[in-house]
Order: C-alpha cells, then sequence, then structure tokens
C-alpha cells in the first residue's frame, strides 16, 4: 500500500513543472498517523545554497518546549522565550550543539546559534520531565507532520532529492527515499516510533515553585 | 489360727490403700499424659506455626529490609544520575568529572561500587576497578529494564561477592547513560536484618551443579559450612522445612531474591526450632510440676481416705480375730454415719448373735433339755476338771450315782410323757436337796449323778446320798396313783476309787449296782467287789462248763399249804457245785449270767432238769407241782421258751400243769410287754405261772389284772419284816387281798416263823415258803423229807 502510494507520489512529481510542493504522509508501524516527525529533503545535486529562516524560537509554556520538535537549518540561531511565571534552566549535552541557558525568565537571554547537523535534545535542569527535540539540517527543505502525519514541504525547486525521515522515539533510523519532484507531489514514511509517554509533570496548584 | 497373726499386721489396709493410690495415680498419670501427650503434641505444633508465622514475618520484614536498601540505592542513584555536572560530565565525556562525582555519591550513600555505562552497555567509569572501563557492563538485562522502566535492580555476584546491584539511567533528559550503584551485601548485611528480623539470616547462592555457597550469613562459621550441604540435602527447592545444624534444628524458609539472570541466589530465613519451644517447654515443664504435685497431692489425700476407710476395717478385722479366738464379748468401736459404721453395728449385732446362740449350743451340748440339768459331756467335763482340781490342792471329790429301781416299769406301763414326768421330779427333788454346791446331771436314761467337789469325802458323800435318798422316799404321784422311786446309788471317791474321770464313774457304775443288788439304797465303791466281778469273768467260763460237765443240781423247796398242811409243790433251785469252791450261791452266778446273756441256757437246764424231775416223781408216785424261775431275758424270746417247754413236758410225759414257771416281779416289768403275751401261751400249753418276789417290781393292778398268771409270791422281805414293822403286815394282808381279789393263789416266802405262819393264816394266805418248813434239798433229801413229815405229821401239825 505504501508503496503503491509512494510509486503514485513519484508519478506526480515527475508532473510538476518549476517550483512544487511536497506532501508527505507518516504513519507509525501499526498504521497510525505518526506527529512530529520530521521530513527533509537533500537536494540531489549537493548542499543546497538556498537558504530559508536563520531564526527560530522554541518557548517555554507550562513547563513544557513548544514545539516539542523543532527542525531548523544549519546556522541557524534560535531563541528559547520562557512564558512561564517560573525560572527555567534549558541545557543540551548534546554533541550537535550542546549549551546552557541557566535560570531565567521571560526573554530568552541569547540566542543559540545551532551550526552542526544533527540532533539536539534540549532538558530543563530544573523540570527533569520538560524535553525538546531540535533536528539540525543542512538544507532548508523540511517539514513536521501534524497530529494527522501529514507534512508539506512547500516552494521545494524541481529536481531530484533524498528524501529523509526522522522521528525523535524513532527505535532505529529510517531509510532515506530517492525522489524526483515536479510540480505536485507526495511521499510518505513509516517510522517505528515509540509511544511518547508523558513523563510525571506535578501540577501547578499543588507545587508552589 | 496360724494365719491370723500375719493378717493382723499386715492388714488388708495397705494393700487396700496401696490399690486405691495406684488406682488414683494410674487414672490421673493416663489423663495427664494424655493430655501431655495432646499438649506437647499440639505445643509443637503451636511452635511450629509459631515458628511458621515468625518466619513468614521475618521474611517480610526482611523483604521489606531488601527493598528499602534497594530504594536507598535507588535513591542514590537517581540522585547522581540527575545531578547537572555529572550530566555535563558524561555529555562532555569528562571522566576524571564523572568518576569523582560516583565516587562522592557512592560514599556519600554508602555504596560499595558505582558504575557508569553507556547507553550501548559499555562501561565508562567503575569505582571499583579500572580496568573495566571499556568492558560490557556485568548485567547488561539490567540496563535493558532500567531503561523500560526507569530503574532496574538485582542481587548478584560480582568477582565472587555478592552484591545488591541498582541500576538507574542518565536522563538528560532523555537516558544518555546509566549509573549502577551497589553494596556488597556481606555478614553485616545479614547480622543487621538479623537483629530487624530476629531470625538468622544467611545469603546463598545455587550454582548450576545444585551445590550451595553461603555468600553471607549471621551463622557462626562452624555452622555455615553446614548450610550449604544442609540445603543441598533438603532439595533446596523446599520453601518451609526444618534443617539440622551443628545438632540443632532450624525451621527454615527460603526466600528467593531478585534475580534476573540464571543465578540463583536466595536468602535463608532461619529460627531454632527450641528458641520457639522454649516457652512450650517452660510450660510443659510447668504442667510435670502441677502433675507431680498434683499426684502428690492425691497420694496423701487418697492415703488419707483409705486410712479413713481401713483404720476402721482394720478395727473390724481385730475384732474379727478376736471372735475367732473366742472373745465374743468386745464390741467394735466405730463410730461412723458411713457404710463402715453400719459395717460394725452390723458386726456388734452379729456378735450378740453369736454369743447368744453359743449359750445356746452351749447349753444344748451340755444341757439336758428335759431337767435342765447339765447332760453327761458337761459332767464329765467338770468331773475332770473336778479330779484335777483335787490332785493339785490334795483335795476330794466325790461321783454320785444313781438310778431309779423301778423306772423302766413305770416308763414302759405308764409311757414316756410319764416317765419324763417322773425325771423332771425326781431332778427337782434331788436339786431341792443338794446343798446347791454339788453338780447335779442327767447322764440319760433315769441315770443320775452328782458331783461333789469340794466336800467330796466320805462323809460328805455320804451325807448327800442319804438327803438324796430321803428326798426320793416320797411316792411320785403319777396319774392319781402314789408310785415309790427308789433309788440306788454308788459312791466313788477321790483320791481312792479312781485316778481319772472314767474310772471314777466306772466305780460310781459299780458300786450303784452293788447297791441295787444289796437293795442297801447307797453303796461306796468297794474294790473287792470290782475284784468279783473280774471273777465274773472267768466265772462265764466256767459256768458253760458248769452246765455241760452237769455242775449245777437242783435243791427243791417244798411249798405248804397253809390250809392243811399239804405239801402242795416244790420250787427247784439252781445250785452250783463248783470243783474248787464248793456249792456256789444262785446269787452269785444267776444275775452274772443273766448280764452275760447266758441266763438262757441255765433256765433251760433248770426247767429240762425240773420237769425231768416231776416226771421221776410222778412216776413214783409223787404228785408234786413243780416250779422253775424264768428269767426277764427267757420272755424276751417268748416263742423259743414255749416250745422248750413243751418239748420238755412231752418228753417226758408230765402233764403242763405240773410245771409251774415262776418270774420276778421285777422282771415282768423290764419287758412287760413280751413278759405278757409269753405268759397267754404259757397258759395255752397249760403251765401255771406265779409271780415272784412280789411286792418290788412296781407293777400296777391294771398291769397284773391283764396278766395270765395263776399266783402271787409274796418277796420275803415283807414277810420276814412282819413282825417288826406293822406296815410290812399291812401290805402283806393287803397283797394277798389283791391277789384273792384278781382269783390269784397267794403264796408267802421266806416264811421262818410259827408267827408270821400264824399272822399268814390269819390274813388268809394260800401257801407258804421258808426255813420254816424245810431249806431247799436235792431230790432225794427232799424225798426223805417228805417221807419223815408225812410219816410226821399225819394230823397235818402245820397249823399253830
Amino acid at each position: 500500500m505504501s508503496r503503491f502510494a509512494l510509486s503514485i507520489a513519484g508519478v506526480l512529481a515527475a508532473l510538476s513543472v518549476h517550483a512544487a510542493s511536497l506532501d508527505v504522509q507518516v504513519r507509525d508501524a501499526s498504521g497510525a498517523p505518526l506527529a512530529d516527525a520530521v521530513v527533509y529533503a537533500m537536494p540531489a545535486s549537493g548542499p543546497s545554497e538556498a537558504r530559508g529562516a536563520r531564526s527560530a524560537e522554541i518557548e517555554q509554556i507550562d513547563r513544557e518546549f513548544v514545539p516539542y520538535v523543532t527542525v531548523v537549518q544549519t546556522g541557524t540561531a534560535v531563541a528559547f522565550p520562557n512564558r512561564d511565571p517560573i525560572l527555567h534552566h534549558v541545557y543540551s549535552f548534546s554533541p550537535a550543539k550542546s549549551f546552557e541557558i541557566k535560570l531565567y525568565s521571560g526573554k530568552s537571554p541569547r540566542e543559540i546559534v545551532f551550526d552542526k547537523p544533527g540532533v539536539v535534545t534540549l532538558g530543563c535542569n530544573i523540570h527533569d520531565w520538560m524535553v525538546g527535540f531540535v533536528l539540525v539540517v543542512s538544507t532548508p527543505y523540511f517539514a513536521r507532520s501534524d497530529s494527522t502525519g501529514h507534512a508539506r514541504i512547500a516552494e521545494l525547486p524541481a529536481g531530484r532529492y533524498e528524501l529523509h525521515a526522522w522521528h525523535p522515539r524513532e527505535r532505529s533510523s529510517v531509510a532515506p527515499q530517492s525522489i524526483a519532484v515536479e510540480g505536485a507531489a507526495s511521499s510518505a514514511f513509516v517510522i517505528d516510533a515509540a509511544p511518547r509517554r508523558p513523563r510525571y509533570k506535578p501540577p501547578l496548584d499543588r507545587l508552589k515553585y | 489360727m496360724a494365719r491370723a497373726p500375719r493378717d493382723r499386721n499386715n492388714p488388708g489396709m495397705a494393700s487396700l490403700g496401696t490399690r486405691l493410690v495406684l488406682f488414683f495415680v494410674a487414672l490421673v498419670v493416663l489423663v495427664q499424659g494424655i493430655g501431655a501427650i495432646l499438649v506437647i503434641r499440639s505445643n509443637g505444633e503451636v511452635a511450629r506455626e509459631a515458628t511458621d508465622q515468625a518466619l513468614e514475618q521475618g521474611e517480610r520484614v526482611f523483604q521489606r529490609l531488601l527493598e528499602q536498601d534497594r530504594r536507598r540505592l535507588e535513591q542514590s542513584a537517581s540522585l547522581v544520575s540527575a545531578d547537572y555536572a555529572f550530566r555535563q560530565a558524561i555529555g562532555t565525556n569528562d571522566i576524571g568529572t564523572i568518576e569523582s562525582v560516583l565516587r562522592n555519591h557512592g560514599a556519600r550513600a554508602g555504596a560499595d561500587l558505582m558504575t557508569l555505562a553507556s547507553l550501548d552497555g559499555v562501561v565508562r567509569a567503575d569505582t571499583m576497578e579500572v580496568s573495566r572501563v571499556g568492558h560490557p557492563f556485568r548485567f547488561p538485562e539490567l540496563l535493558d529494564a532500567a531503561r523500560d522502566s526507569g530503574k532496574a535492580s538485582s542481587i548478584a555476584t560480582v568477582d565472587g561477592r555478592l552484591y545488591q546491584v541498582v541500576v538507574v539511567p542518565v536522563l538528560a533528559p532523555e537516558p544518555i547513560a546509566y549509573v549502577s550503584a551497589a553494596f556488597e551485601v556481606n555478614d553485616a548485611l545479614a547480622r543487621a536484618f538479623g537483629q530487624l528480623t530476629g531470625l538468622a539470616v544467611s545469603f546463598v547462592e545455587a550454582d548450576r551443579g545444585g551445590q550451595w555457597r553461603v555468600e553471607a550469613s549471621t551463622l557462626e562459621p562452624g555452622l555455615r559450612s553446614q548450610l550449604g550441604p544442609a540445603l543441598a540435602a533438603a532439595g533446596g527447592t523446599a520453601r518451609v522445612g526444618e534443617i539440622g545444624l551443628g545438632g540443632e534444628a532450624y525451621e527454615t524458609r527460603l526466600s528467593t531474591l531478585a534475580t534476573p539472570g540464571p543465578s540463583r541466589v536466595m536468602a535463608v530465613l532461619q529460627r531454632p526450632v527450641a528458641e520457639a519451644l522454649a516457652p512450650f517447654r517452660r510450660i510443659t515443664a510447668t504442667y510435670f510440676a502441677l502433675t507431680l504435685a498434683g499426684l502428690a497431692l492425691l497420694v496423701a489425700g487418697t492415703l488419707v481416705i483409705a486410712r479413713g476407710i481401713t483404720r476402721p476395717v482394720r478395727r473390724l478385722a481385730d475384732a474379727a480375730s478376736r471372735v475367732q479366738e473366742g472373745d465374743y464379748r468386745r464390741h467394735v468401736d466405730v463410730q461412723r454415719a458411713d457404710e463402715i459404721g453400719q459395717l460394725a453395728e452390723s458386726f456388734n449385732h452379729m456378735l450378740d448373735g453369736i454369743v447368744s446362740r453359743e449359750a445356746q449350743i452351749l447349753r444344748l451340748a451340755y444341757e439336758d433339755p428335759l431337767t435342765g440339768l447339765p447332760n453327761r459331756a458337761m459332767f464329765q467335763e467338770q468331773l475332770a476338771k473336778a479330779v484335777d482340781a483335787a490332785r493339785a490342792e490334795d483335795g476330794h471329790a466325790a461321783v454320785l450315782l444313781f438310778d431309779m429301781d423301778r423306772f423302766k416299769a413305770i416308763n414302759d406301763t405308764m409311757g414316756h410323757p410319764v416317765g419324763d414326768q417322773v425325771l423332771r421330779d425326781v431332778a427337782a427333788r434331788v436339786r431341792a436337796a443338794l446343798a446347791g454346791r454339788e453338780t447335779l446331771a442327767r447322764l440319760g436314761g433315769d441315770e443320775f449323778a452328782v458331783l461333789l467337789a469340794p466336800g467330796g469325802d466320805e462323809r460328805g458323800a455320804r451325807a448327800a446320798a442319804s438327803r438324796i435318798l430321803a428326798a426320793l422316799e416320797a411316792p411320785v404321784a403319777v396319774e392319781g396313783q402314789a408310785m415309790d422311786i427308789a433309788a440306788s446309788i454308788g459312791i466313788a471317791l477321790f483320791p481312792g476309787h479312781g485316778d481319772d474321770a472314767p474310772s471314777l464313774m466306772r466305780a460310781a457304775d459299780v458300786a450303784m449296782y452293788a447297791a441295787k443288788r444289796a437293795k442297801s439304797g447307797l453303796a461306796l465303791y468297794d474294790p473287792r467287789a470290782d475284784e468279783r466281778r473280774r471273777e465274773h469273768l472267768t466265772l462265764l467260763g466256767e459256768l458253760k462248763r458248769a452246765v455241760e460237765a452237769g455242775e449245777l443240781v437242783l435243791h427243791y423247796q417244798p411249798k405248804i399249804s397253809i390250809a392243811d398242811g399239804a405239801v402242795e409243790g416244790v420250787e427247784a433251785l439252781v445250785r452250783w457245785r463248783h470243783p474248787v469252791r464248793g456249792s456256789v450261791p444262785p446269787a452269785e452266778f444267776i444275775g452274772f449270767a443273766e448280764q452275760a446273756g447266758y441266763i438262757g441256757r441255765i433256765t433251760r437246764w433248770v426247767i429240762e432238769e425240773a420237769v425231768a424231775q416231776c416226771g421221776r416223781w410222778q412216776r413214783a408216785g409223787l404228785e408234786l407241782r413243780t416250779s422253775a424261775n424264768i428269767s426277764a431275758r427267757d420272755l424276751r424270746h417268748g416263742d423259743g421258751l414255749v416250745d422248750f417247754v413243751r418239748g420238755c413236758l412231752e418228753r417226758e410225759q408230765v402233764p403242763a400243769g405240773m410245771l409251774r414257771l415262776e418270774i420276778t416281779e421285777s422282771a415282768l416289768m423290764d419287758d412287760p410287754k413280751s413278759a405278757q403275751s409269753a405268759l397267754a401261751r404259757l397258759r395255752e400249753l397249760g403251765v401255771t405261772t406265779s409271780i415272784d418276789d412280789y411286792g418290788t417290781g412296781y407293777s400296777s393292778l391294771a398291769y397284773i389284772k391283764q396278766l395270765a398268771v395263776n399266783e402271787l409270791k409274796i418277796d420275803r422281805a415283807f414277810v420276814s419284816g412282819m413282825e417288826a414293822d406293822q406296815r410290812n403286815a399291812a401290805i402283806v394282808r393287803s397283797t394277798i387281798e389283791l391277789g384273792h381279789n384278781l382269783g390269784l393263789a397267794v403264796v408267802a416266802e421266806g416264811v421262818e416263823t410259827d408267827h408270821e405262819l400264824g399272822q399268814l393264816r390269819r390274813f388268809g394266805c394260800d401257801f407258804a415258803q421258808g426255813y420254816h418248813f424245810a431249806r431247799p434239798m436235792e431230790a432225794a433229801a427232799f424225798e426223805a423229807w417228805l417221807l419223815r413229815r408225812r410219816a410226821e405229821a399225819v394230823p397235818g401239825s402245820v397249823g399253830a
């Protein structure tokens, strides 16, 4: 079914002319739509010179990183505004980007520039349950699946790409797909991801922090 | 009697008491024993249950402790894993910092070993062995478990030591590594657990070969080495069981510890059975002590009760022994209201009964029921005592023996009731006549005896005898008739006439017969009479010979008709011409022959000879009616006598009327019935009969009247006493009248004087006999006398 879908998507992509868009449907191993999956297309011709947005924001709302998963192009500076009335201490020990922003509130004291591709796991030194992910990719063509498992990479120039999929709880990495994009194209991925286990989060009204 | 003392001294009390004690002791021992078995068994069960419970509780506590330790380790590991600097050090792979943090936290938590492993299971830091770094983590399964559930723990061996191991992931905030904290499970830990659980705690590990290795234990080293083999022997799988260690039983429980791997580490929780049993041992000891105390009380109480029973019983037994020995007088002194009291009362009643019955038996044994006098047995007993006493004191004793001269006649003619009345009368009279110190006894029949002691010398005896005779002088009144009951008394004295009671009795008997013969009323024992008696014995042989050898001869005494002086007949009297002694008077051998049962032979000889003489005289022309004497004994065999008489008469061709048979009145009275029928037969034969010695036999008129007799012969005693005593004359006269009234001829015997003859003639007496006319003479002499008389007395000079 998915292969059948893939082949149709390939045909549709081949039909697009200049600027096209790529719709990717992501499902988990059981066939259910998978949210928070990242798809990104690497031009077959090599790293793209095209540059997307150079800044991003990851908020802390109600003691959670929002969004849970963020995709940025290499070199993007990310701000971590604190929307909570309490302090947060954002850190990452990930090899792609190790940093920490010590206790702060309100506006992010500084922006962090993610200059290496890779996965950066975000945590809060105060709130153990807070977790967030930043996938740093060296392409401007990427998207994140919504709750229906749908991800759309818009304004994708026609051409050949290597399409990658990633999920923070994937049990194994997913093989990239080679696709040719012409006009509107679509693709699909199946990612075997562990379900998101909500970590215990003490209710606010009980813990006056 | 022989066993009586033993019975008394070793009384039934002991055995009864012992039996009671044994019974109750056995009962209590049985009941208490069953109780003890139940108690001990249930104690054991309870102890075991308690032990099981203690072990179960201990196990729960133990597991809880282990859990707490695990939590402590987890916390420690979690703490270190959450340390920002630590995570930063991991993130930056700062090994030095990592190790120092691990050591720091390990020391803080008391962990013995801290290890950091990468997500792919490689050791990156180890507080104990640096060489482990770069090698795989020992318990990869713990890592997996920790990743999945946030933490994992196990008890496992590391380098031969047992550890409790906890693994937690290091979150940043996603897992970036694993921290493992472990502490050694050693003796100190076992001791700590042991103190908290109150059990012996050991940690053992089973290897693949089924061997059990003790990793840590509260047990002493000596016992510790036995635990492994003991567990192996117990199968190792048993959760609960009893194991012997060092000679002591341990209730054992195996508690499996969480081990994800193949190694089987278990906790061995033990409790000495003795410890659980200890309180029950105390209870059991108390139980036995109480039982023993109860037994002691029981024995004491039973003995007291038994004594309460046996003491009066012993008293009863003693009383019974006294009774056995003949003492009935003392009552048993047991005053109780219970059954024993009733028994004692019954016993006393029984004693009274025995006393009264014994008195009655004694009376029956020693008393003559008719007269109430002592009987022969008692008399002999008393005589023997008196003789012994007299012998001992040089005293005297006398036996007076007497019977009634004519009692038999009274008894036979008047009947026994009358005879009994006479005897009672006699007894009463004699008793009244005696002073009271004497013993009067009825020996049997009409025979009485008197014992005189003291005062039993000759003078006293004679005086007593005289009093008795005087008392019996007066006739007894029997059925309106006065009857004379003259007695003959024989006296025997001690010392002198016998050495003992039997010889004295015999001597008195001899004397009594002597008195009878002599008609003297009383006679003192005369040893010569006894001699005569002995002579009689030789006499018997001689008498038999005499009959055959013709030593007996008949003498004839004429019987004279008083009216005309004619010789009416003769009385044939037997004489014994003894070749040595000469002529023996009939008194000396007739009585003897009667006693010896030989009189019949003599009587026949006499009759035969008399008939023969009568026949000779008849043939010679002398018509002499011939009389022969027969005894009482001859009448008893009346038929034989009659036949014999007939034979003699026929042989000699003598008419029966020529023979007269004389029988004494006393002989008639001896056996009146035989006499009556014999006399009747003789009369039928034609033989005339005569009552001899009339007046001595106490015959009644009624009796005489019935007898077929022709003649009465008045006893010489009356005839010869006529001159001296007018009363005798009166008797003679009345007898003559009596005889005539009965149609009998009357003959007076012993006529010696003219005066007597004259009186007899006046009285109307028919015939007379006596020396006045002639002595008894041999036939030839008689014939001569008769011829001379006939020649002299033609006119019949009998008269005047």
